[in-house]
Parts: C-alpha cells; sequence; structure tokens
C-alpha cells in the first residue's frame, strides 16, 4: 500500500439546477487520473476520510434514476448510507411539464448499497482531489 | 493529471463547508467502498449525534414496503395516458370495446370492496385512469356515465363513513387527499347512466326483435360488431349498470333525513341484490374464452371473465397514499367482491327493515342483533346515521322522550325538563353509547369499558340532586306539576342503574365475542355475569312495576285509555329472558368453581399472573365504575371456594333456566332470532344438567367447556379420556 498509486479523481462543476445538470452528467465530467507517490493526504486511511465527509452534503444517485440530496449521518460496513434531512429529486420524463425535476422532503433516509449507482459530495476544488484520492 | 500537494488536502481542516461557485460535487464512491472493505464486521462511521433508535427508523429507500418514491412503471397520470395505457376508446373494434369495458366494471367492483375492506380510496377505485381523469372519455358515453357514477357513489360513502365517525381504525376509508373530486360533474353521471341504459335496452331489443320488426329499428346501430354475441354483451352490461344505478339510488335515499327513504331504499336495494345475480350468472358467457385459464386463476381473478383489465395502474397515486406504507395492495377477488357487497346489501336490508320505534329497548335490542353479523364499516356508518341524527334519536325524539317513554312516562307537558342538566347530560351520553354500539367490536368493548365510568359518576351527581330535591319537596304544599317533573327525573334515576348495568353486560359479553377469555378464568366470568345479570334483571323488573302501575292509572283515568300491553308484555319477557341467563350464568359459576375445587378441571394458574391479578385484568373497568359496589374479588373467592359437585344449587340454577327458557320460548313464538337464542339457552342448561350428572358419578372424567349451543353460555362437554 505505499510506493506507487492510482488515484481516480471525477470532476465536473457542482451545477445550479442539480438534477437538470446530473442528467448530462456523463457529458460533462472531466475525468481526471491522478497518480502520486505516497502524500501525506493519502496517509490517512479511508475510514479516516469517510469519517471526515460526515456532516457534508451527499448526493447519491439510485438505481431508478432518482437522487437524493441530504447530510452524510452514517455508512456501515455493507456501504448502506443513511442521509439526514434528505430531499428526493426525480426528473418527469414529459416535456409538456413545466419543472424538470419533483422534489420532495424525506428526513432521515437509508439507501441501502445494492440500489446505490453514483454518490457525490459538495467540496471545494481545492480539498476534493485530497478528498478524494484512493489507493488502488 | 494532477499532483495531490500536503496543502490542498489540509485544506479540508480549515474549511468544511464548501460552497459557492468553487465547489464541485466529487465522485466518492471508489473511497466509499474501500472505507468499507476496511471496516470491522458491524462497524460504523458516524458522527456524534447519531442515534441508533433515530437510524431504525430511516425510511429505506427501494424498499417496496416504505419508499412510496420508487419510479414503477409510470411517473405520472399523464405519463401514462400519453403511453396510450388507457385509451379511448379501448379499441376500435367495438366487440373488443365492450369487452374491455366489462372487465373495467368487474375490477372496479372488486376495487370498491377491497377499499371497504380497510385499504385507501387511491390504491384501489382510483387506480383506474378512467376514473380518475374521467374528462378524457366524456366522448364515450357508457364509459364515462359508468365512472362518473363511480365516483359519486365513493363521495357518498365517504360522506356517510366521515360524518359518522365509526371508522377510527379503518380511517384510511375517509382519506381522499389529492385525489380528484368533483361533485357537481359526477351528480350529472346518473342522469347520463340512464340514458346510456336505455340505448342498450333498445339495442338488446332490436337484436331479439324478428327481422321484419327490425327494418323498423334499423337505425339503431347495434352495441358491437358480432349480432351473435350481441344480446348476452348487452344483458351483461345492463345488469352491471342497473347495479350501480339502485347501489347509488339505495344509498342517497337511506341519507334522507329521519330514515323517511327507508322504504324506497329498500326497493332499490332488492333490485341490486337481483342485479348482482344476474351479474354472477353472466360469468358463464364471459369466461367461456378465458376457460384454459384453469379454474384457480378464475377465483382469483378480479374480473369475470378472467381478463386482466386495461387501465389500471396501482402505483399511480402512490405518492398520495403516504401515510400508509406504500406496499402492494391484494385486491378482493370479483367472486369474493360479489360475496362482499351481498353481505353489504344485506345489513342494508336489515337497517332499512327496522321499524324505528320510539322505544330504547327496542333500539338497543336491534343493534346487539345487527351486530351479530359482524357488519362492515359501510353498514355500520348507516345505521349510526340513521339512529342519531340532529342529536336526537332517529332526527325525531329528544332522548328525554325516550327515556320517559321507557318508564311509560308523559314529558310533553314538562316544558322546563329538557333543559335541566342531568337530562342534557344524558342525551349526550345517549349519543355516544349508540354511536360506540355501532362500533366494531374490539373497538366498542373499549370504549364500553371506558364510557362506565362517566355513567357511574353522572349516576351518582343525579343521585345526589335528585335526594335533595326529594328532602325539599316532601312537605305536603308543593304545585302538582314540579312534583311530576321531580317524578321523572327520579324514575329517570332510577333508569340509569339499569342502563349502566346493561352496558356493563354488553362489555362482559364481547369479551366472548372477542375471545378474550381463557378456560380457566370462565369461572370468574360468569361470576361476574351473574353479579350483573342479577342486578339488571332486579332493575328492568322495577321498572315493569312502574310501567304497570302508571299504565293502570292512566286507564283508570279515562276509560278509553287503550293500555299498551304489547310493551309490557315485550318488557316482562325481556325480564324473564334476563332471568334466565343469570340462573345459568350462576350455574356456571358454580359448576366450574366445583370443578376446579375438586381438581377436575385446571385451575386458572399461570406462571405471570395471580388470579386476583387477571380478575383485575378483566373487571377492572367494571370496579372503577363501582360495578358492584363493594369488593368484588373477595366475593368471588369467598363465594366459590366451598362449592361442590354434589352441592344442590348446581342443578337447582340449570332446572331454573330450563324451566323460565321453556316459558320465553312461548312469548318470542314470533320472533325467530329471540327464539333462536331462547332454545340455545335451554340445551345449554339441558346439556349441563346431564354433564354435571355424569361427573358426579365418575370424577375421573374429562370435562371441556365449549359454546356449541349458544355463543357466550358454555356447554360441558364430558368424556372419558
Amino acid at each position: 500500500m505505499d510506493s506507487v498509486s492510482v488515484y481516480e479523481v471525477y470532476i465536473y462543476k457542482k451545477p445550479k439546477n442539480l438534477l437538470w445538470e446530473m442528467e448530462q452528467e456523463e457529458a460533462e465530467r472531466s475525468t481526471t487520473t491522478v497518480a502520486a507517490s505516497t502524500s501525506e493526504g493519502s496517509g490517512l486511511d479511508p475510514i479516516a476520510r469517510v469519517r471526515r465527509l460526515l456532516f457534508r452534503q451527499m448526493l447519491v444517485g439510485i438505481e431508478d434514476g432518482r437522487f437524493f440530496l441530504g447530510s452524510f449521518h452514517c455508512i456501515d460496513k455493507q456501504g448502506n448510507i443513511l442521509l439526514q434531512d434528505a430531499v428526493e429529486y426525480r426528473s418527469v420524463r414529459r416535456s409538456s411539464s413545466p419543472s424538470p425535476t419533483e422534489q420532495r422532503c424525506l428526513g432521515m433516509i437509508l439507501i441501502p448499497a445494492s440500489c446505490r449507482t453514483s454518490c457525490h459530495v459538495d467540496c471545494s476544488v481545492e480539498e476534493q482531489l485530497s478528498l478524494i484520492q484512493l489507493k488502488e | 493529471m494532477q499532483p495531490v500537494t500536503e496543502a490542498e488536502s489540509s485544506s479540508i481542516d480549515h474549511d468544511p463547508t464548501s460552497s459557492g461557485d468553487n465547489s464541485v460535487w466529487a465522485h466518492v464512491s471508489p473511497l466509499l467502498s474501500a472505507a468499507c472493505n476496511d471496516l470491522q464486521e458491524g462497524e460504523l462511521i458516524h458522527g456524534d449525534n447519531f442515534n441508533l433508535f433515530a437510524a431504525m427508523s430511516a425510511l429505506e429507500i427501494m424498499d417496496p414496503k416504505m419508499d412510496s418514491g420508487m419510479v414503477s412503471t409510470f411517473y405520472s397520470i399523464d405519463e401514462a395516458i400519453e403511453s396510450g395505457f388507457a385509451p379511448v376508446p379501448i379499441s376500435s373494434d367495438r366487440t373488443v370495446d365492450v369487452q374491455c369495458i366489462i372487465d373495467i366494471m368487474d375490477h372496479l367492483l372488486a376495487c370498491e370492496a377491497t377499499w371497504h375492506m380497510g385499504h385507501s380510496l387511491a390504491q384501489t377505485v382510483f387506480s383506474c385512469i378512467y376514473v380518475l381523469r374521467p374528462e378524457r372519455t366524456s366522448s364515450h358515453a357508457l364509459l364515462h356515465s359508468f365512472c362518473r357514477v363511480i365516483r359519486a357513489t365513493c363521495r357518498a360513502l365517504v360522506s356517510v363513513v366521515s360524518d359518522a365517525r365509526t371508522n377510527e381504525e379503518e380511517d384510511l376509508f375517509t382519506m381522499t387527499y389529492g385525489l380528484p373530486f368533483s361533485g357537481d360533474e359526477d351528480a350529472k353521471g346518473l342522469l347520463l347512466l340512464n340514458a346510456v341504459e336505455e340505448t342498450i335496452c333498445r339495442q338488446l331489443r332490436a337484436c331479439k326483435a324478428t327481422s321484419s320488426k327490425r327494418r323498423v329499428l334499423d337505425e339503431l346501430e347495434p352495441l358491437q360488431t358480432n349480432p351473435q354475441l350481441e344480446e348476452s354483451f348487452c344483458k351483461a352490461l345492463l345488469c352491471r349498470i342497473r347495479f350501480r344505478k339502485h347501489f347509488l339510488h339505495a344509498l342517497n335515499c337511506m341519507r334522507r333525513p329521519q330514515g323517511r327513504g327507508l322504504e324506497l331504499a329498500r326497493k332499490h336495494i332488492a333490485y341490486c341484490i337481483a342485479e348482482l345475480e344476474s351479474v354472477l350468472s353472466s360469468v358463464e358467457f364471459l369466461g367461456s374464452e378465458t376457460v384454459e385459464n384453469g379454474k384457480n386463476e378464475m377465483e382469483e381473478s378480479t374480473t369475470g371473465s378472467g381478463r386482466h383489465p386495461i387501465g389500471f395502474e396501482p402505483t399511480l397515486n402512490k405518492r398520495l397514499s403516504a401515510p400508509t406504507p406504500p406496499r402492494a395492495i391484494k385486491l378482493l377477488s370479483w367472486k369474493k367482491a360479489i360475496d362482499y357487497y351481498v353481505k353489504l346489501l344485506h345489513n342494508l336490508d336489515q337497517i332499512c327493515a327496522f321499524k324505528l320505534e320510539p322505544d330504547l329497548d327496542a333500539v338497543l335490542q336491534f343493534v346487539v342483533q345487527f351486530q351479530k353479523s359482524r357488519p362492515d364499516l359501510v353498514a355500520r356508518a348507516h345505521l349510526q346515521l340513521l339512529l342519531v341524527q340532529d342529536g336526537k334519536l332517529y332526527g325525531r325524539d329528544t332522548f328525554l322522550t325516550i327515556c320517559a317513554r321507557s318508564l311509560a312516562l308523559d314529558v310533553t307537558k314538562n316544558h322546563g325538563l329538557h333543559l335541566n342538566e342531568h337530562i342534557l347530560q344524558l342525551n349526550q351520553l345517549m349519543i355516544n353509547l349508540l354511536k360506540i354500539l355501532c362500533a366494531n367490536t374490539p373497538w366498542q368493548r373499549r370504549k364500553l369499558g371506558k364510557i362506565l365510568n362517566d355513567w357511574s359518576v353522572f349516576n351518582v351527581q343525579m343521585g345526589i340532586t335528585v335526594g335533595h330535591m326529594m328532602q325539599q319537596v316532601t312537605t305536603p304544599r308543593t304545585p302538582k306539576n314540579g312534583d311530576k317533573s321531580l317524578l321523572i327525573l327520579n324514575h329517570i334515576y332510577g333508569w340509569l342503574e339499569e342502563q349502566i348495568h346493561w352496558v356493563a353486560l354488553r362489555f362482559l359479553v364481547l369479551g366472548f365475542d372477542l375471545e378474550l377469555y381463557s378456560p380457566s378464568e370462565y369461572c370468574m366470568v360468569y361470576w361476574y355475569m351473574y353479579i350483573i345479570l342479577w342486578k339488571l334483571a332486579e332493575k328492568a323488573h322495577f321498572r315493569v312495576l312502574i310501567i304497570v302501575h302508571s299504565e293502570e292509572r292512566k286507564a283508570k283515568k279515562k276509560e278509553d285509555y287503550s293500555r299498551d300491553m304489547a310493551r309490557e308484555d315485550r318488557i316482562s319477557l325481556w325480564v324473564l329472558l334476563l332471568k334466565c341467563q343469570t340462573s345459568l350464568a350462576q350455574g356456571l359459576t358454580v359448576m366450574i368453581a366445583a370443578l376446579r375445587n375438586e381438581g377436575m378441571v385446571l385451575k386458572s394458574q399461570g406462571p405471570f399472573n395471580t388470579e386476583n391479578e387477571k380478575f383485575v385484568q378483566h373487571f377492572g373497568l367494571l370496579q372503577k365504575a363501582s360495578l358492584p359496589k363493594y369488593d368484588a374479588y373477595e366475593s368471588f373467592s369467598e363465594s366459590t371456594c366451598h362449592a361442590r359437585l354434589d352441592y344442590l344449587p348446581v342443578y337447582e340454577c340449570f332446572r331454573d333456566a330450563q324451566k323460565m327458557a321453556k316459558e320465553i320460548k312461548v312469548g318470542y313464538a314470533n320472533d325467530p332470532d329471540k327464539l333462536a337464542e331462547v332454545v340455545g339457552l335451554e340445551q345449554v342448561a339441558e346439556h349441563n344438567i346431564i354433564a354435571v350428572n355424569l361427573l358426579c358419578q365418575d370424577r375421573s372424567l374429562k370435562v371441556s367447556f365449549e359454546f356449541i349451543h349458544h355463543p357466550h353460555f358454555a356447554t360441558a362437554v364430558v368424556r372419558r379420556s
């Protein structure tokens, strides 16, 4: 777990209208793969780094196309995530609808790992690189 | 490629709440999975404010029983419509169109019955897009008018149940939040449906007519394209349409004030039952094509034909049914739905057939009898609305009049009395009692136990006031009028105690219906029933004396006065029935106590509760209401601890009961329900005498108690091993 590590980092701009932009996420996403030698940042183990993500806004996408935005509350070994004060976003597929998304507040939710397709955390450009780095 | 530096990494600590234009969404899935790998089994990453209890109540996403937002077939109704899920017309082939409409009608019936049984409207009837958006179907008269009538019916029922508030535990019934209910448009549905019925009638006549006549009717377009099926299709549609029509009419008639529409409602109900039979028989024709489905599938199907109906999507309104978990519900099958409607219609008919006598005894007995068939919510709500309207019985008589009548007193002249605070309170208590008696059995029992306390407090208060007033007017120079109202108050005070005991008895008896008593507790239950019954019989007997006395006085005053002998007889008979039950309860108490004392049945001994505790658990509410006024448990254990099988009263009680039952049978010769009950009581007495005899001779026999002859009085069953 030392010497050469490859860090894969996806960066893309935080959209104003979240989901609308999310739909086009694939297109806009700029992928950066970071390869670097051991640094201070990666000295922390993944658990400690995930612990630093607690209370941040987290955006989780699930397999039926919905997204949930809430503050990151807890995660277990199986990867099930608890979000607090979560809001559900779903896109309306119809063109005639006035708003492209529908949203509703759900409070505390549990997102099973099995249905999670994506997971993003809100952070500044500067920190995100170090935060995300992952030893392969 | 960007190298990660230490400076960047430390910036997390300085600026933990990164937001604004600078912030990005960073993909963290790989990091999370790495962290999960490193976590120990059962270990969590969480903050200081984490609370396992709160976490347990989190809504689980994608759980079909919790996540109502789960995206299923369609996102919205509009999307479903756009995708052609519910076309209008359903098919360009008119035969197929008619077939599909019949399926929709059948499925709606199943949906409606499922709704009545306690599911939400959003998941049942309103899972139909044609019902949700009736304006779409305006070009299709048949489908349109039918859906409008369905909506009007739902509306009428929601209003009945929410007015009656009998739905405490079935409160999904009246939940219509977010559902489109436009009353004015739906009200026209019935007119439209009549017109449609008319047309189909003509089409039916046309296809039956001989060819010569057919030419005259030629301009009339047939219902569908296949002339061989025309007659059967017309008939299948007609019976369904007519059922809906009469059902809505019946509901509307039943809502007329003071029960004025009951007679007419009965006629509509009779039509409904007849039409349902035709609906049921139409399955032979409709199901003929789908025979290959197999019999089992047909039984489970929600349509007569066995096909799946078009235009239904139960998940459409999922997000409207927020208070309920969004679990998929199982609809009743079409056959079961029809069975349900037959039962409902019979229950409604029972209500309509009620004679609305202004006689409290008759009302209470009717309600008890009515509840025996375990009627469902809709029927119970109707009964309650009929009984209590504007705070009066049937919206006609105040409860003062009713109470006075049950004592054969005349209150029409005493104008001041209806403002008396006790009378006002009594009115409220009576309204509550009647409403509770219309509730479902478990709810009813719980509520009865609670109101007993109100009644007994009221009884004590009234006793004090009346006693006070009696003392003041013992002087001979009081005006006659004042005397009369005091007399009425005094009598009502006496009657009140009878009423309290009636409520207590109902409370105890409902325990048998709900199977709350274990066999080891029968002894104490029967002992308590004996105490209550004995007092009730005494009070009722006292009332008979009052009635006879006042009727005799009236008859003396006016020679042409016709005494209400029928009522006198009825109450006397009722007292005799109470006495018969008293003897039976006493006999059972002594018999079970004797068996227990001689070790032939198990004592009520559990590892957790003592007998005294069980006693309090069952009868705490009665004791709180001072029924009886002494320490009941002490009295119970004293009176039962010396019982022996060869102890004479065991026989005596059963013999008395048997004798009385024989007498009562004559009186109830014209009332089959009552007669059946009395025959049951007689059989219980008879069999128990035999059982006691056998047990006395051979104490090694095994004995158990079963409710084979009467639902509340047990019969001892003796077995050799």
